[in-house]
């Protein structure tokens, strides 16, 4: 079982990195802009497939090891684990490492053939475009906070009828495995990281309908239609997790309340689903990116305008945006699908790393 | 419309926002009573400096083309305006030394009224 998911895990991340490069815009390299026009250098695909494959090959030698040695060695579940996680990381990092590499690439292609010459970097936006946000709002985040709060309340008016005992770790069968000694913070601290949690995507949420909504220069018709869902699709990706945390937190604050509320079943397979579910939407909205890119394709102008959140340099090693100027707290990733935050504007730090702080603290008290 | 900034220009960026809000108005595509977007969203969406944005917006407010309250956004004030005096010679003053240049490398009077029309006419052309 462990096994298994360590596997899909492995196969699924290595997928996506090596299919990055194919599925972001293309007039942005391995982290370095180039002119729409030399889209389909064909130095460019070398790179990209180069880059695909040896993440790739090794992995999946990588992997038919973990399972020959899997399969001769019959090891432990803890080791199965172990082994499982270094396999996880060393491929993040070596596929971070290749991005490095191809970003240095990239930069010498565009030196050597002079292209920053042919870009010329504007800002463009336009005057109305606010009022076609469609990103939901505030509020909406409010209602699994108030839930959360709700049973906050009821908690406390059951404070005496607790167990003495109060879990604190749950096993991959849904059993309780470790616990806590009963005081009124630790019978609600799963509570408590679950409002934290709900307060970091309300913020998130708040954060990004106020960052820019950015329109590339030389496609502006169809990147902002392309900019208008993807701060669409985000924002309820972005709710849809939030409920789904809830949910399955509320389920183990249930459990802690009332033993045997949830058969033995119940118990594994209801975070089980919640989990597909949450993978599921995560491929929709990655596929959905996808389709808003491709939209981008062949309706650039033929204009040298790059728009200025594009420009290189803004971005540190093509992943880390520093713009004093911009007071967005989120921007577009370049390399990968997502939100990434302006490293200039020390509000996106406080949003990432207060709640984090705040979870760590209730975890220790 | 689409607001265009291009920071490699001698003009400073406050002044093209500030002059592309008023081309809008000129070619209607802003009206009386549309209101601007925040300084916050629209410094965000250029991905310029806050402060550049709200320059431009206390600009346009002095000449008396937009009208700030506070909270709600800068509203476009272009109804029931009358030309005032003072309007009339500030334009004057600052066309003088553009005029000087003009007649002293060469031009005659008809070169620079068709410089000035042919300006006009390309403003309130799309």
């Amino acid at each position: 079982m462990e096994a298994l998911i360590f596997i899909m895990m492995m196969l699924l991340t290595v997928m996506l990195e090596a299919a990055i490069p194919f599925l972001i815009r293309k007039t942005v390299v391995f982290g370095v802009s180039i002119p729409s026009t030399q889209i389909k250098h064909p130095q460019i695909s070398v790179y990209k497939k180069r880059y695909s494959l040896l993440i790739v090959v090794p992995a999946l030698l990588l992997l038919l090891a973990y399972c020959i040695w899997q399969a001769t060695n019959s090891p432990q579940a803890n080791q199965v684990a172990i082994v499982g996680t270094f396999l996880l990381f060393g491929t993040l990092f070596w596929s971070f490492s290749l991005y490095f590499y191809f970003h240095g690439k990239m930069l010498e292609l565009k030196g050597e053939n002079k292209w920053e010459e042919q870009l010329k970097v504007v800002s463009v936006t336009e005057l109305g475009i606010r009022q076609k946000d469609e990103m939901l709002p505030w509020y909406v985040f409010l209602i699994p906070m108030i839930i959360t709060v709700g049973f906050l309340l009821f908690t406390a008016t059951q404070y005496d009828v607790l167990p003495t005992e109060i879990p604190v770790h749950w096993g991959a069968d849904g059993k309780a495995d470790r616990f806590t000694t009963k005081t009124p913070i630790s019978s609600v601290s799963l509570l408590l990281v679950l409002l934290t949690m709900q307060f970091m995507f309300l913020g998130i949420n708040i954060a990004t309908k106020r960052s820019g909504i950015k329109i590339i220069a030389n496609n502006k018709q169809a990147s902002k239609r392309r900019q208008l869902k993807y701060r669409k699709y985000s924002s309820w990706l972005n709710l849809l997790i939030s409920i789904t945390i809830t949910v399955l937190f509320i389920l183990l604050q249930l459990t802690t309340l009332y033993n045997n509320i949830f058969s033995d079943y119940m118990i594994v397979i209801i975070p089980l689903l919640l989990t597909v579910v949450l993978l599921i939407c995560t491929i929709v909205f990655t596929f959905k990116v996808e389709r808003l890119n491709r939209e981008l394709d062949g309706k650039e102008q033929e204009t040298q305008e790059i728009s200025a959140f594009d420009a290189d340099n803004h971005w540190k090693g093509g992943l880390f945006y520093f713009n004093k100027n911009d007071p967005s707290i989120f921007v577009e990733k370049r390399f990968g699908i997502g939100w990434t935050i302006n490293f200039a504007n020390p509000i996106g730090y406080l949003l990432l790393f207060i709640p984090l702080l705040l979870i760590l603290l209730l975890s220790f008290i | 419309m689409y607001i265009q900034i291009n920071p490699d220009l001698e003009m400073p960026i406050y002044e093209q926002l500030s002059m592309q809000i008023m081309i809008g108005v000129i070619r209607k595509d802003l009206q009386d009573g549309d209101v601007l977007p925040s300084v916050r969203s629209l410094a965000a969406d250029l991905g310029v400096n806050m402060h550049t944005v709200n320059k431009s917006y206390h600009e346009l407010e002095k000449k008396g083309l937009i009208h700030i309250i506070p909270k709600s956004g800068a509203v476009i004030r272009t109804a029931n305006r009358k030309l005032s005096e003072e309007e009339k010679n500030r334009t004057s003053d600052s066309l003088k030394p553009t005029i000087v240049e003009a007649l002293v490398l060469g031009m005659n009077e008809e070169d620079i009224l068709s410089i000035a029309k042919s300006i006009i006419q390309n403003l309130k052309e799309e």
